[in-house]
């Protein structure tokens, strides 16, 4: 079934087949039931279960002659008979040698399978062990053969109290320990089973047979595409091809439903995994499964099993701590972790959690420093929940030792690109001392997305809808001013924050066209890989749902695309990756911000451009920009003089025309009275202004009118007032130059 | 096996540029003829790009690439192949005819050859009016190539 999931060879035979699918799918059960055993060991569904699972592989071997499957079998199925009868309580060690015993059953099936035939070799040890743990249940080892079927006229199916009511002929000789179980006659009569209901209303279905119509589906989608395109002129078809395109989506659902597996498919092997593990380190811990049920397309299954895994073993590798350290610390010495599988809107989530020490975030940081995968400049700038992500990258581990089980060094790195590239996240989550949580976001429809697409030098590609998160449209005239370039990266200054950008044409090899750009370009605005970054392409055309193919790995290692696909004009188009070009552009991104840090300089220059000198006139306050302002004299009010009604000063033979908005100067006729008049630079020309009081120095915000882009003129958000910007312009020249220079002369 | 080796093999001969090659049919699992194949920028030199095949995408390996010479405006005819690795496909200038040789007419590359060709033909068979040279898929396939640049 799915976790020993093998490719059946063409050769090996329908009968054949048969069996190792239903053994395989015993085997697992088997698994299942033994685990749980452990917990219960007197359970006694579990155990008839479990020899039922072996007993039916004995029964089949031996009818298609797989000698040493059968030996294995037999011996192990003696053993769960003494189980199953009560004359044996299943202990650890039992528990451990029934695991060996599946474990042993499962290779020799492999070995059918792969080869048609067994492997060489004997399971000797194993049946010796099995024979030995048997032996100490019932301090006789019994010589007791069962010739198949013959048993007598049908005993009931009860435990045994005793072994004096053996039904069977009793050999008076043992040469080897021939070791065979006592059978109850009628313990393979098909019990009356509920299952059985719910067995009739299923199918097993081939899943190359499901993959076919799935590719169906997806030819139908692309068709459909095709047809919507055509007919979107005629009338006629174009209720047809509605018709058409809703049956199209039903029926892709449904057969997408048809692949959804319940989860549990996966959770079903931790149990093993995590006892096993446990046990090996020394830990003690208690496994809880929630949300077995929730359903997943079975490739995502198999794309999820591999990160899964290696998050469980992170957590007993290095997440719950042995009993000792978790008694000393308060905690229950039996640490609990948690998988969680549930849905959330289109996405299924699955969490992976524990309750163990935590990850260390200043661990985090040293390790990712001393491996050199982070300056220590950039490290002093990231928040705990940013440090924590340093895991995620390549060449990590915080394993003092790499161990066996995890921390090779390749670990999360690569739980996130699995996930990534089936279109799902990773979120990691911890406390230090209380537990970690890693959780897996995964999408619930795979094959099928919607993209938008793009095209470059007359080329088109799909670019996946997920990571696009707006579109900007550059005008041939625009471009030469709108793109910025720092360092030879290329930026867009997008509503105040600076974008990198990166041209499609030139990541894809194209050489560089010689002359100004000519026609209007379009930048597709990605988040990926956490970061946000600009894609330039020369045009846009219709979004489309697309059915995602698969590339040959020769042109996977490009690692630009992640598939192909049939627009609906019958072409075909690369898909576009967007985390790929993520990283691309991140390298554009870390010299930016290099620069930014060179430029800190000029930009608080450029900063005082942006302040105002707050002043108050006749009650109000009006700002003036502080880049104009010259500065500020204060003088006796009789240094005002008027040329006309206008009052002016006189600066050494230049004349300053003052603005009196506020009415100071009409207020104040005392000559001796101190005036402040604020002198700025409007273009060529000086002027004054007088105000009241100078109140301040602020920053002022930009301000759009509501429901527009536009910037509101005029006015600024200066220590959160708006408040009127002095408007020069307005202030008059004063009549002539000639006019003051005869005034001059008068005087 | 002897009685067999007298018996006659059927290849199917392809043509590119002045060259005739030829294929065992029995290797082939399909024919396209005249297909658009879209470039896959970036993609190794020998990738003549992708075609639209039975709801698959398909690699296309380009034997005027591959034998470096220069592109020419038709739409090439493709040989499909199951590889190891998944089918791909190899973009001829022109399918031929299938054509029957005799094992006895078959020489190894010759020794003067390039490494490279010597890689990629797997000898020939003398026809009456000139040499089929053989191609074997497993040496075209797109994997097989990529390691054969690396090395």
């Amino acid at each position: 079934m799915f976790q020993t999931r093998l490719p059946i060879e063409r050769d090996v035979d329908e009968l054949t087949r048969e069996f190792l699918i239903e053994s395989q799918e015993g085997l697992d059960r088997m698994e299942h039931c033994l685990t749980e055993l452990e917990e219960r060991p007197s359970d006694n569904g579990l155990l008839a279960e479990i020899f039922r699972a072996v007993h039916t592989i004995k029964g089949t071997t031996g009818f298609l002659g797989y000698a040493r499957l059968e030996k294995l079998a037999h011996a192990g199925e003696n053993l769960l008979g003494l189980l199953r009868d009560g004359r044996m309580q299943a202990n650890q060690a039992i528990i451990s040698a029934l695991l060996s015993l599946m474990d042993g059953l499962r290779a020799i099936l492999h070995t059918i399978e792969a080869e048609g035939q067994e492997s060489a070799g004997d399971d000797a040890a194993l049946i010796e062990r099995l024979i030995a743990l048997q032996q100490s249940g019932t301090g006789v080892a019994e010589a007791v053969t069962v010739a198949a079927g013959a048993c007598s006229a049908g005993a009931a199916s009860e435990m045994l109290p005793t072994a004096s009511a053996i039904p069977v002929s009793v050999l008076p000789e043992a040469p080897a320990p021939e070791i065979s179980a006592v059978v109850q006659c009628g313990s393979d009569k098909p019990r009356p089973n509920t299952v059985a209901s719910t067995a009739e209303s299923t199918l097993r279905v081939d899943v190359t047979l499901l993959n076919r119509m799935m590719n169906l589906v997806g030819e139908l989608v692309l068709t459909r595409n095709q047809i919507l395109q055509a007919t979107s002129n005629d009338a006629n078809l174009t209720v047809l091809s509605r018709r058409l395109d809703m049956v199209t989506a039903d029926l892709r659902e449904n057969v997408m439903k048809a692949r959804m597996q319940p989860v549990s498919h996966v959770f079903s092997k931790f149990p093993r995994l995590v006892r096993d593990l446990s046990q090996g380190l020394g830990r003690r811990v208690r496994l809880q499964m929630d949300g077995q049920e929730t359903e997943l397309d079975k490739s995502l299954l198999e794309a999820i099993k591999d990160p899964l895994t290696h998050a469980v073993r992170n957590s007993l590798d290095h997440g719950i701590e042995p009993p000792e350290v978790r008694i000393a610390q308060g905690k229950d010495p039996e640490g609990l972790l948690r998988l969680r599988a549930f849905q959330e809107g289109s996405h299924v989530m699955i969490e992976v959690s524990d309750d163990g020490a935590g990850i260390r975030v200043d661990k985090v940081r040293d390790k990712a420093i001393e491996r050199g995968l982070v300056t220590q400049e950039r490290v002093a700038q990231m928040n705990e929940r940013e440090l924590m992500q340093l895991v995620f990258l390549p060449g990590f581990s915080t394993a003092e030792q790499v161990t066996k089980v995890s921390g090779r060094g390749v670990g999360m790195d690569v739980v996130r690109t699995n996930v990534e590239k089936i279109g799902g996240k990773v979120e990691l989550d911890s406390r230090t001392g209380r537990g970690t949580t890693l959780r897996l976001r995964i999408p619930l429809t795979l094959a099928i997305i919607p993209a938008l697409i793009v095209v470059s030098r007359n080329q088109s590609f799909a670019l996946p809808q997920g990571a696009l998160s707006e579109l900007v449209h550059i005008s041939s005239e625009q471009d030469a001013t709108v793109i910025e370039w720092i360092e030879n990266a290329p930026l867009y200054r997008l509503r105040g924050n600076m974008l990198p950008l990166i041209f499609l044409d030139r990541i894809l090899g194209k050489p560089a066209l010689a002359g100004p750009i000519e026609h209007d370009r379009y930048i597709a605005v990605l988040d990926a890989e956490g970061r946000r970054f600009g894609l330039v392409v020369d045009g846009l055309a219709d979004p489309e749902e697309i059915v995602v193919k698969p590339l040959s790995a020769v042109l996977k290692q490009i690692g630009f695309y992640s598939g192909a696909t049939v627009l609906g004009n019958g072409n075909l188009a690369l898909i576009l990756d967007p985390g790929a070009l993520a990283n691309k552009a991140g390298a554009a991104q870390e010299a930016e911000e290099e620069q930014k840090r060179i430029q800190a300089g000029d930009e608080f220059a450029e900063a005082i451009a942006a302040e105002f000198l707050l002043i108050e006139a006749g009650g109000r306050q009006v700002a003036i920009p502080l880049g104009d302002v010259l500065r500020i004299e204060r003088l006796a009010r009789k240094r005002i003089e008027y040329l006309g009604n206008r009052p002016v000063l006189n600066f050494n033979g230049n004349l300053l025309p003052v603005e009196d908005q506020a009415g100071v100067l009409d207020r104040d006729q005392d000559s001796e009275q101190q005036i402040s008049v604020v002198v700025c630079r409007d273009g060529n020309r000086q002027v004054g202004f007088v105000v009241e009081h100078v109140l301040d120095v602020a920053a002022g915000s930009d301000l759009s009118e509501a429901g527009t882009e536009v910037h509101a003129a005029g006015v600024t958000l200066l220590k959160d007032r708006v408040t009127n910007v002095v408007d020069m312009r307005s202030i008059s020249a004063l009549q002539g130059v000639e006019a003051a220079q005869q005034w001059e002369a008068t005087q | 096996m002897d009685s067999a080796s007298a018996a006659p093999l059927e290849m199917c001969s392809v043509r590119v540029g002045k060259t005739l090659f030829g294929v065992p049919i029995t290797h082939i699992l399909e024919i396209v003829g005249s297909a658009a194949v879209q470039p896959v920028p970036l993609a190794p030199v020998y990738v003549g790009g992708l075609v639209h095949y039975r709801g698959d995408v398909l690699t296309t390996v380009s034997m005027r690439r591959l034998l470096e010479m220069p592109p020419i405006e038709a739409l090439p005819d493709i040989l499909v192949f199951d590889g190891e690795n998944g089918y791909f496909g190899l973009l001829v200038d022109a399918v031929g005819e299938v054509l029957t040789v005799d094992r006895a007419a078959f020489e190894p590359n010759p020794s003067i050859l390039d490494s490279r060709l010597m890689q990629l033909f797997a000898g020939a068979y003398k026809l009456k009016d000139g040499l089929l040279v053989m191609l074997e898929p497993k040496r075209l396939d797109p994997m097989t190539l990529a390691a054969g640049v690396a090395a």
